[in-house]
């Protein structure tokens, strides 16, 4: 008989809320942050999506994450231990200094060998990347330049070697940590450290679906018993010094255009929408344990996951395979494995990106999967994508959704595309089942299926 | 969380706890090597040896000289501190370096 597996601890970083309870509220409250991308990412490229909605400042040291850790690890690998240390608090699991290695934890009373790391990223540590990669590039051609027109250059020449000097910056260092920061498993493998777990520990990389396919296939471990508790979710960074991961996803026209009014730029499923609304990061840490694991322990979970599936599209590097055909069949699949039916169904946390084709083919599948008969919003439409993080922190909402019954709305919806039971006030219902999928770049689909704990 | 362009470098700014008392150069380093090989502050003698008395590794070095960047706000290359041995060399070389060039 398989085990049963619950969520007994959470932890999120998002431009909405830093931990779960600020996040849920805002959430709750149709909070968003909107504001121009930082002024000198102009100066790089000619921009067509000039919004984004930025971090929050954290106080990562309060959670034992010292200046040492910072200088070492990319932001991504940085917000996956700060989600997985509020998590793993929240699971009711006191952590405690390893002696002699005083930045990092045991955590009490547990057998490290049986909780593993199961976290998602899309591009891992690509600010670090870049950032080290713009001081290998310009440090020594802009010494060069600094260094004439300081001795030689003519006055006529001053301000454009002062404005070719400006658009070469860099950091102050080519750190030698680059390497172990950038490479997309840190993440996991930090998390791992940080918390001295010695289980299976993996980062998966499969973009916008990252987070649900790791929190999937934690799942899948603890129930079919190779580990008994597993730390996972997703985490993402997407700010760098230039705006060239920004300008990455504008180039290929996925990012929000209209942007007149910013407040209702970002619109997943209306009508007018023109693409996501492109997030700093973010991160969500899900603590999933085995039910007889957390009943000896006492603590009361937030939700149940009972089913997981996956599929391929095998049609484009990045655009949905029309009609939906794969994300139909993931969505059965995933209620197969959770041996429920579409009417068992109370609740879908869509992908909802915001982009043509994304909202149109969901929106299709859902139709006629479950119709009206299930109450459906994007928590992209308050916080943006955060891409790897995305699934793992609407599963977090889908959770919450289950046990307070009640979820947010899908903001900015006016007209949408087809009249599905969308979200439009925040009040009481009673859900049972909860579903949250994630579709990404590649073809890769993802759903999860919660239950509300009884 | 701010990313910010100033004329000489680019960085990611993380929040700093405020130090509660100001301390001078040898107290910053001392604290520093403290920190990063987490040994007591008492134990962090000048003429101690960063390999044989403190027993820094190679990655353990590479990691102070970041945390030292950091906290002085200099670009220290790697070749500069090769030769150093001795707390007392780290301390004199962060001060010749204070002196020298300006802030990163």
């Amino acid at each position: 008989m398989n085990r049963r597996v619950v969520i007994t601890g959470a932890g999120v970083i998002s431009s909405v809320g830093f931990g779960v309870d600020e996040f849920w509220r805002h959430c709750l409250q149709a909070k968003s942050v909107v504001t121009p991308v930082p002024s000198h990412w102009n100066r790089y490229a000619d921009l067509h999506s000039r919004v984004w909605s930025p971090l929050p400042d954290i106080d990562f040291e309060s959670s034992g994450i010292t200046r040492i850790e910072r200088l070492q690890l990319d932001p991504v690998s940085v917000f996956a231990i700060e989600a997985a240390h509020e998590a793993l608090g929240r699971a009711g699991y006191t952590l405690r200094a390893a002696a002699g290695k005083s930045r990092t934890f045991i955590i009490s009373d547990i057998d490290p060998s049986r909780f593993g790391v199961y976290l998602g990223t899309g591009i891992g540590g690509a600010y670090s990347f870049l950032h080290n990669h713009a001081h290998h590039l310009y440090e020594r051609p802009r010494a060069i330049i600094v260094d004439y027109a300081k001795k030689r250059a003519p006055a006529e020449n001053q301000q454009v070697l002062s404005d070719i000097a400006t658009f070469m910056m860099h950091g102050p260092r080519f750190n030698p940590f680059v390497v172990s920061m950038l490479m997309p498993n840190a993440v996991s493998a930090a998390v791992g450290i940080k918390f001295s777990l010695t289980g299976p520990n993996l980062t998966y990389c499969v973009a916008c679906a990252s987070g649900t396919v790791a929190v999937g296939n934690a799942y899948r471990a603890v129930r079919d018993g190779h580990v008994d508790v597993a730390v996972s979710g997703g985490s993402e960074y997407l700010a760098d010094d230039h705006g060239a991961i920004l300008r990455g996803f504008d180039v290929a026209g996925t990012l929000v255009r209209d942007y007149t009014d910013p407040e209702t730029a970002n619109r997943p499923f209306d009508r007018d929408r023109s693409g996501f609304l492109f997030s700093q990061g973010g991160a969500a840490v899900l603590v999933l344990e085995e039910l007889e694991h957390a009943r000896r322990r006492g603590v009361t979970p937030i939700a149940e996951v009972v089913g997981f599936a996956e599929t391929f599209d095998a049609h484009s590097m990045m655009s949905l395979a029309p009609g939906g055909e794969q994300i139909e069949r993931m969505i059965r699949a995933a209620l197969a494995d959770a041996d429920l039916t579409p009417r068992d169904v109370d609740y879908v946390n869509a992908h909802g990106t915001g982009t043509k084709n994304n909202d149109q083919t969901e929106a299709e599948v859902i139709d006629r999967v479950f119709g009206q008969s299930v109450r459906v919003n994007s928590t992209k439409s308050l916080i943006g994508h955060t891409i790897g993080a995305s699934g793992a922190i609407e599963a977090l909402v889908t959770a919450l959704s289950l046990r307070d019954g009640m979820t947010h709305v899908c903001k900015n919806l006016v007209d949408p595309v087809i009249d599905l039971n969308f979200v439009r006030v925040v009040e009481r219902f009673d859900p049972s089942v909860g579903l949250s999928q994630s579709f990404a770049f590649g073809g890769h689909n993802a759903a999860v299926v919660l239950r509300r704990f009884e | 969380m701010t990313v910010e362009c100033a004329e000489a470098s680019f960085r990611m700014q993380f929040p700093q706890p405020a130090n509660s008392k100001p301390m001078n150069v040898q107290q910053r380093v001392l604290k520093t090597i403290s920190d990063v090989l987490n040994r007591g502050e008492s134990e962090i003698r000048l003429d101690a040896s960063l390999r044989d008395d403190l027993q820094a590794s190679s990655l353990d070095q590479m990691t102070l000289f970041i945390v030292l960047e950091d906290e002085f706000q200099r670009t220290i290359p790697q070749e500069e501190i090769a030769d150093l041995r001795t707390v007392k060399d780290v301390v004199d070389f962060i001060n010749k370096k204070l002196q020298e060039t300006p802030q990163t």
